[in-house]
């Protein structure tokens, strides 16, 4: 068993959501989480604006509230993360190869900020429900 | 690879987000969760708290930089009182960059 571990764009969900269904999984936790890869934040290279140039970078958009306003004046920096969602699902050993190009072929755009998958062993699954253990949990 | 879990106190995270930047290990996701310990959460005077909040940090890093992430998260996020948080290493087999297809992290 493996668990596969993608952080994607929000917009894409729905979209991948379905795909993972006809494919046979519809199991997956879904979180919402904020993170930040080597742009440190930056949407860079974005469709907002097609007169901007690619190497535009512009940090990414903070609601103005009194706090968040006090925040960016207290500290002297402000770590940026942009709002992502987290897919985790436990998939048997032989069909991660296909679930990953999936994935990867549904979340590309070509642009910064498309996310990761990370793959990891799990050891053992247990259904709550009927005891079952291993594959059978998964199943 | 690894992937490193640690649930430090909220007001820590900056720090701790800052202190990895300077570090070179600026990719990491985060999220605010609700725990507790073994001190089964908090008593104040006659209210017991069960559950505190706690902000998880997620980041996957090469093998060889696991000691310096840990040590600098354990570093900063120290305070010497209960509820400092904890930290989980656990592996990775295999990272995927999604805009490139490619595996590597």
């Amino acid at each position: 068993m493996k668990e596969i571990t993608a952080i994607i764009r929000r917009d894409k969900l729905p979209e991948t959501k379905k795909v993972l269904e006809d494919l046979g999984f519809p199991s997956l936790s879904i979180q919402s989480v904020d993170g930040r890869g080597k742009q440190r934040g930056m949407v860079c290279n974005n469709d907002l604006d097609p007169d901007l140039p690619d190497s535009y970078c512009t940090p990414a958009k903070l609601k103005k509230t009194p706090a968040t306003y006090a925040l960016e004046h207290a500290l002297p920096t402000v770590a940026l993360f942009v709002p992502k969602r987290m897919l985790t699902m436990v998939v048997p050993d032989d069909l991660v190869g296909k679930i990953v190009k999936s994935l990867i072929k549904l979340n590309q755009t070509g642009k910064t900020g498309d996310g990761k998958i990370f793959v990891s062993p799990i050891e053992n699954a247990i259904r709550v429900r009927t005891s079952e253990t291993g594959g059978e949990a998964i199943a | 690879m690894k992937m490193i879990r640690a649930f430090i106190r909220p007001e820590k995270e900056q720090e701790v987000v800052q202190a990895l930047e300077g570090a070179g290990f600026p990719s990491l996701t985060k999220m605010p969760v609700f725990g507790r310990g073994k001190q089964k959460g908090l008593q104040v005077g006659p209210i017991h708290y069960d559950e505190l909040p706690k902000m998880l940090v997620m980041l996957v890093v090469n093998d060889s930089d696991v000691d310096k992430v840990t040590k600098l998260m354990m570093d900063k996020s120290r305070t010497g009182f209960v509820g400092d948080g904890k930290i989980f290493i656990s592996p990775v087999e295999a990272a995927y960059t999604v805009r490139t297809g490619e595996a590597v992290l």
